[in-house]
């Protein structure tokens, strides 16, 4: 049968389809003028196929090249790299299928067209890629079904029918080496940042900024929780501490003297002594163990309850008890978080840190100063100060809203005393000035506070609109106290959420007109969405965070120890049972009655006839088999005819029993056959 | 089955060149089954059904077929008889042994699906009687492929009633001129020597049931049928009806081989024309040219 070298009519659309969605999420994000450039390929192609003009010769392609190349330097400014590279290799993909002809091409093309899907995954691991990805595989396969199929009126249908078996197929075997084969931690670290401002927490407070958060629904981070969850107004995810307060905003500081090395602790090299006085309290109390998996923000910090423990690598601990990733979360990252709330008392306070946790700018809150030495006086302790403060707040008309007045001349004063309207932002950093008038060191804290809970999968999810900001205080004995100045204006905001808090307040008036999008809503919609989110979840914790140290574990809970050759047994193993229960199905759906020796023999002989190079169908009878070796080796005529009419005596006439004698005669009668083929 | 040889080589001086036809149509008569020929006009198809009811020594009659017929022309009629006042049966021309149906398909199909249903029953029932057909019976049907004018196809079950379909083609150049160069065909028909009659084809067909065959052949036969079903460009699969056909038909092509027991080379033989007319193909395909390339990729020894 002659092999069709041109690729069959019948796939061609295939290829069109598999091609365009491979490169759909790059065009998508891409630059437009590759749009462009697709559409122009995919639509001279259909021209080419219906035979209304001819492929564009060598000159256009090198020409449509060279624009590509030249574009894509225009676009990103360079050739290399993660987003410019990527979109070479689409572009090129694009280019290479313009001038697809034969079959070889089309492997090229096909086999490109695996490594373009993959690049997809760069940026993007969402399960909904995933299942894109997988999509595209199956044309992909389509394709190479079709370019192999020699029937020139075969139907596309069965390509993908084909195609989808295989991948089907394929399934558990991916799922086998997903678990097994060792993984390596990354070569290097591919830096792949859309580069585009996110929505989420800047590194200083000012007036304002925690309040626009509030209006996006997107997803900070979820934890999932190992064991007991704490109660709503326990959850404080701490992200940043701020310091240093410059008369309005409020921003990260060191104090003075120590560096930065002294103040991270990465896990290496010997502990500082804080860290030692942190990890000894590290069994007092209550502890939650929970696992943290944060959306990209570009930063470095981590969210975590106080005072949090983490083992692994790539994560520091910072003296101000938050969590430090040592790379910018640029993809979605996971780690696990041992939380020891009582473990804050053991925290020493230096000096030159106390000094700093006391600075306010000469100039500013003047009448607050006033009001802060006044609870000094009448109090006996810091505690009593700090409840004196509270109760202020919650005495004085203070209102909490979404959208305060403009505050004028002196922020602190001015909240304080005149506009007393305000989101937490205000309630925290005028405590927090109030606290350090009155002696006592403190500072702010922004992060998270609450989330909701999943009812799928128990874990909480962190939503921009959780964003908050409270203060801390040290008080002698007991360490870094929270204290939450909003919790005593409204204490709905942090037993039951912002939605609540608002909608308990004039509703309107504290909305202020703001939409408030995307908050979980109920009925079928709401349903969906925790649907959504809890497959994403589950995504990220089974398949996204299984690392080489998950693997580790994994392996040696499943092989006890894990050695190269256990882990390369159970792979082999585990293959072979595979294949082995897809074989025991196809015979167990046609239950060929295995072959008689009689049978046997007839293809042995078909078989070595063929391996001399004659090609033979499968559905020769035996004289004919004997007619088509006597055609090819005139000398063999005879001793052929004979095997062929004593064998089709022996299989088809009921009254030739099979004996051991025949079948003797039959192999001495086809090895004397042999000798005569070669 | 020197008979046989020798019924064959008679009809062969009147239809000339047509060796591997003549011997489809014998089969198809040995396995009791009814024949269609699917051929041009002038082709030899009345000369052939002749032939053959005078080497058989078979009552023969012929029925062209148009649109304006009736069951009743056929099948025949009850007549009131003033002399018996009684009613009586005037048999159609169906009441024959070997019955030439020209151009079926012109019928309209109530008179068509009459006929067929005889040829299925081998019994006429009119007025509530119920009345034999001569023994043996056949039918042998033509229809014109091309002009398709004014006809009404014969539905798919309605060609499953059929055992076989053949179509006899042009003659070779060389036989062509034999032909010309010969005399009335007619008188040549006439001439033909009766080789056997009715009732020893009746035996000879008794011996077809006997002719033997092996597991091996039947797993063939299995294998080819399953085929038909498996492939999806066909639209759908032959029916056990056309599998036990084509059984029957191999079993016959072996005795006039020969032979007393079948080869998968009897079965390749009477293939195309039992399975082809059974099936259609999906859009456009041809059913000769993947039945033919069933024959090939269906391991005739079990893999």
């Amino acid at each position: 049968m002659a092999r069709i070298y041109q690729v069959p009519s019948h796939t061609r659309l295939w290829l069109t389809l598999a091609v365009t969605f491979c490169a759909l999420p790059q065009l998508l994000k891409g630059p437009l003028w590759q749009g462009g450039l697709f559409a122009l390929v995919v639509a001279i192609r259909a021209l080419v196929n219906r035979q209304r003009m001819a492929l564009p010769g060598r000159i256009i392609r090198s020409l449509l090249l060279m624009g590509a190349v030249a574009l894509t330097f225009y676009s990103f400014g360079r050739l290399y790299g993660p987003e410019a590279g990527v979109a070479l290799l689409v572009s090129l993909f694009g280019l290479k299928y313009l001038e697809v002809v034969s079959q070889r091409d089309a492997y090229v093309l096909l086999v490109l067209g695996f490594f373009v899907c993959a690049t997809s995954l760069l940026f993007s691991q969402s399960p909904l890629m995933f299942l894109y990805v997988l999509l595209c595989m199956v044309l992909l396969t389509a394709c190479l079904a079709g370019i192999n199929h020699s029937d020139t009126r075969a139907s596309g249908m069965q390509h993908l029918k084909r195609a989808g078996i295989i991948m089907a197929q394929a399934v558990p075997l991916m799922l086998i080496l997903f678990v097994l084969v060792p993984r390596v931690a990354p070569l290097w670290n591919m830096q792949v940042g859309n580069g585009k401002a996110r929505t989420g927490m800047t590194d200083s407070m000012a007036p304002g900024q925690i309040s626009e958060l509030s209006e996006s629904s997107a997803l900070a981070f979820r934890v999932a929780f190992d064991g007991d969850m704490p109660p709503p107004a326990e959850r404080y995810w701490r992200g940043l501490t701020l310091s240093h307060f410059d008369g309005r905003a409020w921003q990260q500081a060191i104090p003075r003297g120590m560096d930065e090395a002294g103040y991270l602790y990465s896990g290496r090299g010997p502990a500082p002594d804080w860290v030692d006085a942190l990890t000894a309290g590290r069994s007092d109390g209550t502890s939650y163990a929970y696992q943290v998996i944060v959306e990209p923000t570009q930063r470095r910090w981590l969210f975590a309850m106080p005072v949090p423990f983490v083992s692994e690598g790539g994560v520091s601990l910072a003296r101000d008890m938050r969590l430090v990733a040592n790379n910018p979360v640029s993809q979605r990252q996971s780690y696990q978080v041992v939380s020891v709330p009582a473990a804050t008392r053991r925290l020493p306070l230096a000096a030159e840190e106390k000094a700093l946790m006391l600075s306010i700018p000469d100039e500013s809150g003047r009448r607050a100063r006033g009001l802060a030495q006044q609870w000094r006086l009448e109090s006996q302790s810091d505690a009593a100060v700090v409840q004196q403060a509270l109760r202020y707040f919650r005495q004085q008309p203070f209102h909490y809203t979404l959208r305060p007045p403009k505050l004028v001349a002196d922020p602190i004063d001015d909240f304080l005393f005149r506009s007393r309207k305000g989101f937490c932002e205000h309630y925290a950093s005028s405590f927090t000035f109030l606290m350090r008038a009155a002696g006592i060191p403190a500072r702010v804290v922004v992060g998270y506070q609450g989330g909701e809970q999943n009812s799928l999968g128990s874990h909480l999810l962190v939503r921009q609109y959780d964003a908050h900001a409270w203060s801390e205080v040290w008080l002698e004995g007991q360490g870094w106290v929270r204290v939450d100045p909003t919790g005593a204006v409204a204490p709905e905001r942090v037993e039951r959420g912002l939605r609540a808090a608002l909608e308990e307040g004039d509703s309107g008036d504290a909305l202020g007109g703001i939409q408030l999008d995307g908050f979980a809503g109920s009925g079928l919609l709401g349903v969906m969405r925790e649907w959504a989110d809890y497959v994403d979840f589950r995504w990220q914790t089974w398949v996204l965070s299984y690392d080489s140290q998950l693997q580790l574990s994994v392996l040696s809970k499943l092989l006890g120890q894990v050695t190269p050759l256990r882990v390369a047994v159970t792979l082999m193993v585990s293959v072979a049972l595979l294949l082995g229960l897809y074989g025991l199905y196809l015979f167990w759906r046609n239950p060929v009655h295995s072959q008689s020796p009689m049978e046997k023999e007839f293809w042995r002989l078909h078989q070595r006839v063929q391996g001399c190079g004659l090609a033979l169908s499968p559905g020769v009878t035996p004289s004919q088999l004997a007619e088509a070796i006597a055609g090819r080796w005139p000398r063999a005529a005879s001793p052929a005819r004979d095997w062929a009419r004593y064998y089709q005596r022996a299989l088809y006439d009921p009254r030739q029993k099979a004996s051991k004698q025949q079948m003797r005669h039959l192999r001495g009668l086809r090895n004397r056959l042999y000798k005569l083929l070669d | 089955m020197q008979a046989l040889d020798k019924a064959l080589a008679q009809v062969g001086r009147v239809v000339l060149g047509k060796e591997e036809q003549l011997k489809l149509a014998l089969t198809c008569m040995l396995a009791n089954g009814h024949l269609l020929i699917e051929d041009l006009p002038g082709m030899g198809k009345t000369t052939l059904a002749h032939a053959l009811a005078r080497v058989f020594q078979l009552d023969y009659r012929r029925v062209q077929f148009t649109s304006d017929m009736l069951p009743a022309d056929i099948l025949g009629v009850s007549v009131f008889d003033p002399n018996t006042q009684q009613f009586s049966l005037r048999e159609g021309p169906v009441f024959t042994q070997l019955l030439l149906a020209d151009e079926i398909n012109r019928a309209t199909p109530k008179t068509q699906s009459a006929l067929l249903e005889a040829m299925e029953e081998r019994q006429v029932t009119l007025d509530g009687v119920t009345r034999p057909l001569p023994a043996p019976f056949f039918v042998v049907a033509t229809q014109n492929p091309v002009d398709q004018a004014g006809t009404f196809v014969l539905p798919e079950s309605q060609l499953d009633r059929f055992l076989m379909r053949i179509s006899l083609g042009y003659p070779a150049p060389d036989v062509e001129l034999e032909l010309l160069a010969g005399g009335d065909l007619r008188q040549q028909v006439r001439e033909l020597k009766a080789v056997i009659n009715g009732e020893g084809l009746m035996k000879l067909a008794q011996v077809v049931g006997k002719i033997r065959v092996t597991r091996e052949l039947l797993d063939y036969v299995q294998r080819l049928l399953d085929a038909t079903r498996s492939d999806d460009r066909f639209v759908a699969g032959l029916s056990p009806r056309a599998g036990l056909g084509l059984l029957r038909a191999a079993r016959a092509w072996a005795l006039i081989t020969g032979r007393d027991y079948v080869l998968p080379e009897d079965v390749q033989a009477v293939w195309a024309s039992v399975a082809e007319h059974r099936l259609s193909a999906r859009q456009g395909g041809s059913v000769a040219a993947i039945s033919q390339s069933l024959l090939q990729s269906v391991p005739v020894v079990r893999r």
